[in-house]
């Protein structure tokens, strides 16, 4: 997952935009906001809004207040229909909490259907302005997927399965269900939830998970107090006991202020008025039947689970140790699984792409074959990948039908992309009329500048004029088959493939087409088709059935009927141009 | 990887057998890296390709692509042994006009020598 974890699951950051005396306030309680988080829509500080307009709707993230609707174009939202007036309304923050306030308008401001002037917004309030039902805001939405694993966790978390379930048994009945989630985005919901939860079996005041980031730097993930309020990075949280933990071979620290001896972590307690810390290191879940229960430090760490409480508050020294481990290890166990599942849901996204990927190479693939008086063309391919090296494509313009077909060296993906590159070049360069020698020059000037990596194409490109001279280029593809009233020629000019050396030279040759005429240009696939027995296709078989036979099903018929089910190991491709007259 | 490769030293000139498939992968890597470590030490190589039962096209790249650095560094690499099969392939890519093919590695050892490159 790019750029770590979310720090806070939508809609529970405590909202940082006060006035002087609020930040004061603020100051004193020792908040903190994390720098970077507010850009990221959605888990900032500021809410969000989703302004829907007709069937369009869009996100927009509050980034300041007061934030302006109206009319006017410099408003942060605009709203261009005359009833809105140019400067309609304002929501303003006060107290952490947001009002929408109007501003005199003509056509008024609503609330939920109710016309307001002042009026405080929650979660999911639909605010129109002047315009109604056409254009509205729903502020602060809840994320869909957010809404049905947290309400999915809560009732987890608050089932009561009989009077006699300990906090522990429900933890562990969280974590399993937990576990089954399949939701993406759900860790942030899993680390709220476990951090409620173990205040809760703890007593402790205050609870975080810090997770380390890719660059192995710890990134609170999520913080929580024992009323069960978002908290945010904070200068009482003691850092110095957090690195220990991390470096510490043990399975958890357990601070107390009378019996810490170490002067670094007695002042950072001191200072910030903590009685009691415990800091559980988050180890990464080994296979059970490796695992060296005497050396757990071997195991990485990926995180610390930090649990604290004021003098002035409980006492969570007495905690039971059994509590600790359980949550130290389960919590790892879980952080890892919803990692996996987010690894899962980006190697989905990975295919996806990949599988776009494929259709516009489909589509770039796709050949429109023109109608014109004195020729016909078909072209046939069969692949053996998904994504194959081979391609034709036909261009008709006042010099003729162009007909280029092509083979990239390898498979697959690499195979395809250059594929795509050659096509654009040939396309590009017989709209503008350019000689055939000097397109494929051209090509292989490219290919051979850019070191592609021993890639190269075979290549045989050809033009068919009305008056049936045929002009082709071979650059080392197998030789065409001319076929000419049932007898079969192989018009053997040819050149170097291109790609493969700077300075290779490229000549054409020409024929003369009588009505009737077939050329037909295949690749190496066919030719060196395997049968079982490890014999090619080759030649002889190929020109037998194109004297016999006037269509290219039939060709790849007997390709078939000869391999007898052994699988292609190349592309097969067979274009074939018919001189009509 | 289904491609063995033998060196030997005869004359001056390394003669490396290759015996197996020269194909895109492990066994073109595996004799690009092999020729590009004999041409620190060695300007003369004859490849006896007798043993090599097939070449797909990356193999074909592969034994261009290590032509071309060979002579863009004053070395050369002959060919010999070759198959009827991939005496074809060198035909209709045209590839017969770029290497310089023997029929014996007698012939090729002989052709560095008479050369004095």
């Amino acid at each position: 997952m790019k750029g770590g974890f979310s720090p806070f699951p939508l809609g529970l950051i405590p909202v940082i935009i006060c006035t002087q005396e609020e930040s004061r306030v603020l100051r004193l309680m020792a908040f903190q906001p994390i720098s970077g988080i507010t850009s990221d829509p959605g888990s900032g500080v500021f809410p969000s809004l989703i302004y829907v307009q007709g069937n369009e709707q869009r996100s927009i993230v509050m980034n300041r207040t007061p934030f302006s609707v109206g009319r006017k174009v410099d408003k942060d939202l605009v709203i261009p229909d005359p009833r809105v007036s140019r400067d309609h309304a304002l929501i303003v923050a006060e107290n952490g909490d947001f009002f929408v306030v109007d501003q005199g308008s003509k056509h008024g401001t609503y609330v939920n259907g109710e016309r307001v002037q002042r009026q405080r917004l929650q979660r999911n309030d639909r605010v129109e302005f002047g315009v109604r039902d056409v254009a509205y805001v729903i502020f602060s939405p809840q994320h869909a997927t957010s809404n049905t694993a947290r309400e999915f966790l809560s009732q987890i978390s608050g089932i009561q399965i009989s009077t006699d379930t300990t906090d522990l048994e429900k933890l562990t009945l969280f974590l399993e269900a937990a576990r089954k989630l399949n939701t993406v985005g759900v860790l942030d919901e899993i680390l709220v939830t476990l951090v409620d939860t173990t205040l809760k079996l703890t007593r402790a005041e205050r609870g975080y998970v810090f997770l380390k980031d890719e660059e192995g730097n710890l990134r609170l993930a999520a913080g929580r107090n024992s009323k069960g309020e978002a908290l945010l990075d904070d200068k009482t949280i003691s850092h110095s006991i957090l690195d220990e933990a991390m470096k510490s071979n043990s399975e958890f620290l357990f601070t107390d202020t009378s019996q810490s001896l170490d002067l670094a972590v007695r002042q950072s307690i001191v200072a910030y008025d903590l009685r009691t810390v415990i800091c559980l290191p988050l180890r990464k879940p080994q296979v059970q039947t490796f695992r060296d229960a005497s050396n757990p430090a071997e195991a990485e760490v990926m995180g610390a689970l930090y649990l604290d409480s004021r003098f002035a508050s409980r006492d969570i020294s007495s905690v039971s140790h059994d509590i600790l481990r359980v949550i130290a290890t389960d919590t790892a166990s879980l952080i890892e699984n919803a990692r996996l599942v987010q690894a899962e849901e980006a190697s989905r996204r990975y295919q996806q792409e990949l599988a776009i990927a494929a259709s516009i190479q489909q589509r770039l693939m796709a050949v429109t074959i023109p109608e014109v008086p004195f020729a016909r063309m078909r072209g046939r391919n069969l692949s053996c990948k998904e994504i194959g090296g081979d391609f034709f494509d036909v261009v008709h313009t006042e010099d003729g039908l162009a007909v280029v077909l092509a083979d990239v060296s390898g498979k697959g993906v690499s195979a395809a992309v250059l594929a795509s590159t050659l096509q654009g070049m040939v396309y590009a360069h017989l709209i503008a009329r350019m000689k055939l020698t000097d397109i494929m020059a051209s090509v292989n000037r490219f290919f051979t500048q850019k070191h592609l990596g021993e890639k190269y194409a075979t290549v045989i490109i050809t033009r068919i004029r009305k008056d049936g001279e045929l002009e082709y280029v071979n650059c080392g593809h197998v030789p065409p088959l001319l076929v000419s009233q049932g007898s079969v020629m192989r018009p053997q000019h040819g050149n170097l493939p291109v790609g493969l050396l700077a300075d290779a030279t490229y000549e054409g040759d020409r024929v003369q087409m009588k009505p009737g005429d077939r050329f037909i240009l295949v690749t190496d696939g066919v030719t060196e088709a395997e049968n079982a027995a490890g014999d090619f296709y080759d030649n002889e078989r190929l020109e037998e059935i194109a004297a016999k036979s006037p269509t290219l099903e039939d060709i790849f018929a007997s390709v078939s009927t000869f391999c007898a089910g052994a699988p292609l190991g190349d592309d097969c491709t067979v274009v074939e141009l018919e001189y009509t007259g | 990887m289904t491609l063995k490769m033998d060196t030997l030293l005869a004359d001056g000139v390394t003669i490396v057998a290759c015996t197996g498939r020269i194909v895109f992968g492990e066994e073109a890597s595996g004799l690009r890296e092999s020729l590009k470590k004999l041409l620190e030490t060695t300007k003369r190589i004859v490849l006896n390709l007798s043993g090599v039962t097939y070449i797909d096209s990356g193999g074909l790249g592969t034994l261009v692509g290590v032509y071309s650095s060979a002579r863009a560094q004053g070395a050369d690499i002959k060919l010999t042994g070759l198959g009827q099969r991939l005496r074809d392939v060198l035909a209709i890519t045209k590839l017969a006009t770029v290497f310089e093919v023997y029929d014996t590695e007698q012939e090729a050892i002989a052709a560095f020598k008479g050369s004095r490159s």
